[in-house]
């Protein structure tokens, strides 16, 4: 049997194109993570309306977004608050926030912010109907009504 | 003058590792991956909703459509809906102004009924109805009154603008608005 002495080769490949490709796709990932989504309680199930139309406030208008669940309390980031006091710390925040910015604003004008209502489908008027009072006391017009564009699965 | 001489150096080739460089921007995009959840689109519907305090005299204002349009309904700037509902929270009967829209379920047949009463009271040239008041049953599920007012926003006011403005009534339990 003869010794045959095969030589070694370095098989290095080349890993830059593997590396950008890599980079390319954490950037994707990056840019679509959405950190609002995080105050959003997807527990609750919103009604569907085909009507109803994706926000377009192109991120230049303020939303302050209550999540209802079907007893009518009010979550945030997961526990429950109380709707008076939470509405009253959040438009005193906001009227400090449109004072420095209009010097013309005074306490009792409408405020900028929309309240985003994401109610569960279950949830009865009566409830609903005492947080957008109490929005109103506050000073909040602007409501805007959540739903689902279509039934989730379909 | 002296002559400047040219060194040659010999080129150290830098060899980076990127073996581990890719392990990162792997570890790195499994945690993007895996943390990834794209939720379901929401629509809304964007509504302006002046306290309710303001709007003075609703029950004069209750607006047969058939009458205003006949007497030209030059006051009445506010179209009142009543929603009645039935023990489990659904729809049971939908009144516009004093007559009545449709008794029984918020379907798509009975909705088609109420647009087109709507679109009637809003179309006439001579009634100037800038809002509506919804009375709404106090156990009425969101669900179903997000059908009427899905209605109520899909109609334009004579200056061609979509209806934005709604005041919501909580209906006592003998019918009556408070």
């Amino acid at each position: 049997m003869s010794d045959s002495s095969s030589e070694l080769t370095h098989a290095q490949p080349n890993l830059t194109p593997l590396l950008d490709m890599v980079f390319q796709l954490i950037t994707f990932f990056m840019l679509v993570v959405n950190f609002k989504e995080a105050s959003l309680d997807q527990s609750l199930q919103l009604p569907v309306l085909g009507s109803a139309r994706p926000v377009e406030t192109k991120g230049d208008e303020d939303l302050l977004v209550l999540n209802i669940d079907s007893e009518g309390r009010l979550k945030v980031y997961g526990s429950t608050q109380d709707v008076r006091s939470y509405l009253a710390k959040e438009a005193k925040q906001e009227e400090v926030r449109m004072k420095a910015k209009n010097k013309a604003f005074k306490p009792g004008d409408e405020l900028a912010t929309t309240v985003v209502i994401r109610a569960d489908k279950a949830t009865p008027f009566k409830q609903l109907n005492d947080i957008i009072k109490a929005c109103q006391k506050h000073n909040y017009r602007k409501f805007a009504l959540k739903a689902m564009t279509r039934r989730e699965g379909a | 003058m002296r002559r400047r001489r040219r060194r040659t150096r010999a080129q150290a080739e830098v060899e980076l590792n990127l073996a581990s460089m890719l392990d990162m921007a792997f570890q790195l995009l499994a945690f993007f991956i895996l943390t990834f959840h794209p939720s379901p689109i929401e629509g809304q519907l964007s509504l302006h909703l002046p306290p309710a305090s303001p709007i003075t005299n609703v029950a004069t204002e209750k607006v047969d459509t058939a009458q205003a349009a006949d007497a030209g309904a030059t006051t009445a700037k506010t179209l009142e809906i009543s929603v009645f509902a039935n023990p489990k929270g659904d729809v049971s009967r939908v009144q516009v102004g004093l007559r009545g829209a449709f008794t029984g379920p918020a379907d798509a047949v009975n909705l088609r009924k109420l647009e087109k009463q709507l679109h009637e009271a809003f179309g006439f040239a001579g009634t100037p109805f800038e809002q509506i008041v919804v009375r709404v049953a106090p156990n009425l599920r969101y669900e179903e009154l997000m059908k009427v007012i899905d209605v109520c926003t899909r109609q334009k006011m004579p200056d061609g603008q979509m209806l934005r403005k709604i005041s919501f009534v909580e209906m006592s339990e003998s019918g009556s608005g408070k």
